[in-house]
Order: structure tokens, then sequence, then C-alpha cells
């Protein structure tokens, strides 16, 4: 059974220091984006004020837009394609920065230097009032504190049981997801984390203005700021590059034959595994291939070059 | 004759008690429902008769096969006395059969089985399960309303309410009147329990009987309709329920919103003029919004009817027909709902069903929340120097 992904509410600050990934279960899982403070996000509702949107397409043929959306506590990059046609259109509507709500799929990008950059791809974006941004902001932060006194119960009884702290009405998800981010992110520091919230509990109140709008050129999302640095990945091997080499021969012999200039996903790994790389091999050398930007998978099972 | 072939005296039996043995039973009990039709033997292609349906006793309700029934057939409601019916267990549930040796007769209601009310046992709502009946149950009225409908081609009146007790709520569908009054307790006995529209509802028929009682232990009506909403997350987990309520923002509309064509009969929407049940048919305009609501624990699909989403989108259907005639592009329409919508946070009340895509509700009420900013920042202010 596939329930409809619940949007975390989420601050740009809990965003900037999500780092760890995690793979759901059955036929067709879904990426997870676990926070240091107990959010396991693949759907996410931020609020904030929204710059005008960049486009950051290559040509016409493939729109894709960028925007900016910031809080009191940090700020996110909100992205919409013609996958998202309406989010798309909403993201382009604006001339001037507007308080807004963005409902979206969070996405961790990893460059090769391993600093991570999280965007939320837009399924949804309203302009609202003031008010609207506001009240939604004091729904962010509500179960955010709310998420913070879980990981702090969990903290001093950490065999509470998921059962006994479902009967106080905590879902289920919500328990599982702060247990494997106390485990996932063990140093963290919270309660420099609370008093960036302090700012946007004066913005709930009224007490400081719009979020100011970054300066331009400032990096997205740096996670310098982040608790735990991941490793820097290891340079591939000759070995795993001539893999790779296979791996693309092979995805454009088969793009260069369809209809629709996709390689199916399915026919290139038949090929590359006539060649002695078999599947759960080849499954990784096209992971790393998509981390490294060099293939993408825009319709699920099709590839192209990126 | 040997003694082997010498017919077994039928014993009198009631039908929660029939067991299937090779000893033909008696029984008295009443036609619920009746279905004629013929069968064709594969061997010569002949057509033989039989009739089929339901027969209940107050006891239990077992399913039929009659072959070579009377060319008059049998009227629902008729008392019957069948002397030397065989049983055979389907599925695990008794079945009785009427052949060429059994005599089926017409009997006064008053020879059905007289019910000791002592000897029922009671059940709890949660207990209860589509198909269940024989049982006692103390309940709350909660709501209740006459409705007229159409079966086959008869009008009826049912009392179509909700009743509740400590471990639930389940809707009720009572075909006569009994005087239910909102808020008063009673005890039900000779109800079933069927499934409509994938719950369990608890039916009364002119058989059943209503007891007022004390009920001091049944909750009060407006304490289960005002309870505060809980989060979907639990709704999810319970599978819905009779009382469902929950609060959270909209963060999507699902199709078919906006405006739909349904069959004139049925209400069914019309796909390309055409109803699943009644073929081509001429689609009457409705809107209508599918609703996502989220409230960080779960979502669920909120089924807006046309009055709700007129209300919430402050567009009604004409006026939404004639914009329609000027954008000949029906999706704009749903645009526009989910632009008046989405980010909104809702209050919603009503029934939850749920299937493999999760918890649909069908809302009573649906009311637009506004949050005070001011005392949500004092009390947020407060929990975060707790946490200091």
């Amino acid at each position: 059974m596939s329930l409809r992904e619940p949007a975390w509410r989420v601050t740009s600050r809990e965003l900037e220091s999500s780092l760890e990934e995690e793979k759901g279960e059955g036929e067709r899982p879904a990426t997870y984006l676990l926070s240091p403070f107990a959010a396991r996000m693949n759907r996410v509702l931020v609020a904030g004020t929204l710059t005008p949107a960049e486009s950051i397409g290559r040509d016409n043929s493939q729109a894709f837009w960028r925007a900016r959306l910031s809080d009191p506590t940090g700020a996110v990059a909100v992205t919409a394609g013609s996958f998202q046609p309406r989010a798309m259109a909403q993201l382009r509507a604006a001339s001037a920065p507007r308080p807004a709500i963005v409902v979206g799929k969070v996405h961790l990008f990893r460059g090769r230097d391993g600093v991570g950059y999280v965007s939320v791809r837009a399924e949804a974006v309203r302009s609202v009032a003031e008010s609207e941004e506001r009240a939604a902001l004091a729904d962010i932060v509500r179960q955010t504190l709310d998420r913070l006194d879980l990981l702090e119960r969990i903290d001093k009884e950490p065999d509470l049981s998921e059962e006994a702290l479902r009967k106080e009405g905590l879902p289920s998800a919500w328990v599982r997801a702060a247990k494997e981010s106390r485990r996932r992110y063990p140093n963290v520091d919270r309660a420099a984390f609370r008093r960036d919230l302090g700012a946007a509990v004066r913005r709930v109140a009224g007490e400081s203005g719009p979020s100011r709008q970054p300066e331009v050129g400032v990096p997205t999302v740096s996670v310098s700021r982040a608790p735990v640095p991941p490793p820097p990945a290891p340079a591939p091997t000759a070995a795993e590059r001539a893999e790779e080499s296979l791996f693309l021969d092979q995805l454009d012999e088969v793009a260069d034959v369809s209809a629709d200039g996709y390689a199916d996903l399915k026919e290139v790994l038949f090929r590359v595994s006539s060649h002695g790389l078999e599947a759960p091999r080849a499954e990784t050398v096209l992971n790393r291939l998509e981390e490294e930007g060099v293939v993408e998978e825009p319709i699920v099972g099709k590839l192209r070059r990126a | 004759m040997t003694a082997d072939a010498a017919p077994q005296a039928p014993v009198e039996t009631r039908l929660r008690d029939l067991r299937s043995t090779t000893t033909p039973v008696e029984f008295v009990a009443r036609v619920v429902t009746y279905e004629r039709r013929d069968v064709t033997r594969r061997s010569d292609g002949s057509r033989r008769p039989l009739a089929s349906g339901l027969l209940s006793d107050g006891t239990a309700t077992v399913r039929f096969t009659w072959w070579d029934p009377p060319r008059e057939g049998l009227e629902r409601g008729t008392v019957v006395r069948a002397v030397g019916a065989e049983v055979r267990e389907f599925r695990g549930r008794p079945e009785v059969t009427f052949s060429w040796k059994t005599r089926v007769g017409e009997a006064s209601p008053a020879e059905l089985p007289r019910l000791d009310s002592e000897e029922i046992p009671f059940r709890n709502v949660r207990e209860l399960r589509a198909g269940e009946e024989g049982f006692r149950i103390e309940v709350r009225v909660v709501r209740v309303a006459p409705k007229s409908v159409t079966v086959g081609a008869e009008r009826r009146v049912v009392y179509d309410g909700l009743v509740a007790d400590r471990t639930g709520a389940i809707s009720l569908s009572a075909w006569s009147d009994f005087g239910l009054r909102v808020g008063e307790a009673v005890r039900f006995a000779g109800g079933y329990v069927r499934a409509f529209r994938g719950r369990a509802q608890l039916v009364l028929d002119e058989r059943s009987t209503v007891v007022r009682v004390e009920g001091n232990d049944l909750p009060d009506p407006a304490q289960l309709l005002g309870a505060p909403p809980r989060s979907i997350a639990e709704v999810e987990d319970e599978g819905g329920g009779e009382t469902v309520a929950v609060e959270g923002i909209v963060v999507g509309l699902l199709p078919p919103s906006g405006l739909v064509y349904r069959c004139p009969t049925c209400h069914r929407s019309v796909r390309s003029g055409i109803c699943r049940i009644h073929g081509q048919v001429e689609g009457q305009a409705d809107l209508r919004a599918r609703i996502v609501l989220d409230d960080g624990t779960g979502a669920l699909t909120v089924n807006a009817s046309r009055v709700e989403t007129e209300r919430l989108w402050g567009v009604t259907l004409d006026e939404a027909r004639s914009r329609l005639r000027n954008q000949p592009d029906p999706s704009l329409l749903e645009e526009e709902i989910l632009e008046s919508l989405l980010g909104r946070r809702l209050r919603v009340r009503g029934v939850g069903t749920k299937d493999d895509f999760g918890v649909t509700v069908t809302p009573e009420s649906i009311e637009r929340v506004d949050i005070d900013l001011d005392a949500s920042a004092e009390a947020l202010a407060a929990r975060l120097r707790r946490g200091e």
C-alpha cells in the first residue's frame, strides 16, 4: 500500500542541516531525507519570502526554473520543471519577492566535493497574504518543537516503545524518524537550532518584517554548518571507469535507435549484462553516473545523457 | 424397503444451530430474498428451474437453493415451514437445499422460533462485522433522520443515522419507524450488520426490537460530534471511521475536480457521454473538489460536494459554466479552485473510508480555520523558553 507522503513542516534551517538519505521499502521505494531534528522527509511544506525565479533550463524544450525561499532561519532553493507545469507557472509569475507557501519533494544533490545542496522540487506554489505566511510558519514551528520534544523524551527514555508513544497520539512515523535521526546525527547542536527557531517565532508575532532577500551570489545552501560532514567520495578506480564507459556506450546505442531518444533502462541493463556487467553492479555504476550528473532518469526506467 | 432407505424423521431446528449433517432438518423461517432462474443442464441442454435466496428466523440468515420450485414463487416476507431440507456447508457457512423430498409450505409468523432475549449475546460496536446478526447491543442515538428511498418500484422511508457506544460509532439504517430520537439510549435486538460503501452498517427491520435503557456509560452525542480534531496519522491507522475530525492544510487537488458531468439516473460521473451503468446519457453539470488535506502527520482526500465547493471557492456552478463559455479549457477551472484553496487551513468532519490510496472523507462539514497569530506566537515562545 502506498499512502501519500505527508508534507513535513520544516524550516529552511532544518533543510539546510539535512544530509542523510534513506531509501523506503516496496516496489518503487521513495527516497527520504533524514534531518537531525527527527523529520524523515519525502514531501515538505515550507513558507517564507519567495524571490523571482530564474531560468536554469538548458533550452526551451527543457524548461527549468529556480527561485529562493527564505524564512527567518535560512533559505532554500525551490525548483520546478516541465513536469510540474503549474508550479513552474507560479514560480515564473512573480517579478518581485512575495510571501508564499511551497509544497514539494525534497531533493539532495551532493557534489563531487561532498557538499550537499538541498532543494525543494515544487508541486504547488501559492502567493499568500503576509498573515497566511505567518500562520503557516506558526504551524511549522509548532511541529518542529513537537519533534524536538519527542527527541528529548527518547533521550531520557531510550526504550520507550513506538506503541506507547502512539497511544499518546504520536505517529509511528515520527517515532521511527526520531530514533533514526538520533542514530545518524549523534552530535547535533539542538540548542543552536532552538535559537534559530526564536527568529521564526518573532516573525509569527509580526515583530520582524518579511524575511530579508538573501544577497545574490551566496550559494543556495551550504552544509559547512552541518554537524557531520560526509566523507568525500574516493576517486573512481580505473576498473570503475571502464565499467562506466561500457555502460555509457550501451546507453548511447540504445538511445540512438529508440523512437523517443531515451534509452530504456531494462534494455541497457540487459546489454551490459551480456558484456559481463551484472545487474547489481550495473545499478551501482548507474547510481554513480547519476550522482556525477552524467546520466539522468527524467522518467522512471528511461535514461539519457545529462 | 430396507432400514437404510427409511426416511429419517426431520429434526426441527433453529437456523443458528444448523450444522452440515446427513439428517434432513425442519425449520420455520421468513423469506428475505427470493430469486428464480433457469439453469441449463450440460448433458442434454434441457432447462431446469431453480430458486435461491436468503431465509432468516431471527437467529441467523442462511442461503437456500430450491430445485423445481412452484411456479408462483414466494413473496418476500412470507413465513414458510420447510420439512426435510438438506444442510450443506459452503465456504464455512451452512446452506439449505430443497429437493423433491422437501415439503415447503406457508406458516404463520407465530410459529417462528421464540427467542428468549436473555440468550442473545451482547456485542459492542467495535466487535460488529458485516454479516453478523442475532446479537443485542446498547447504544446512544447520535443522529437520526428520515429519508425517502426507492426500492424497486416502491417508495419507502428509511431512518438513517449514527449510533455509538464507548468502543466506537456505527451508521444505522432502520427500515421501520421505531421513533428513535437523538440522545436516547437504546437496546437493539434482531438487527444485522451489512457492508455499505465499504463500511459496516447496522440495519433494523420490522422484526427488530428497540428498548429504551438508562445507558449511563454511553457517550454523549455532542461530545462525539464535537470531538476535537485528531491527527491524520491516527485516522489512517484506524482506517477511517464514522466520526472523523481532522484539521490540516490544503496541499493539492486530485482529478477529477472542478466541472464534472454526472449521469442523471445514478449520479456517477460520465466519461465521453457514457455512464458506466446506464450507457449513453445526457450528463448533468456538477462541481466537485477532491481536496488533499495534510496535517504534517499524514494526508487524506476530502470529497467536497457542489455546495461545499461553491462555498470554499466562492464561485457557483452557473458562474463556472459561463466562465467556461469564454475560456473553453475546463482544466483552468480546476486550477482556479486550487489557487483559491492551496495553503488554506480547514477543519473537516465526516465519514472516512480507507482503500489502497489512503483515507477518503465524505464531509459533513468543512470550516475554514484562522489561526490567532498573537496567541500562537506567545505559546510558541513559551515552549521555546521551556526547552532552554
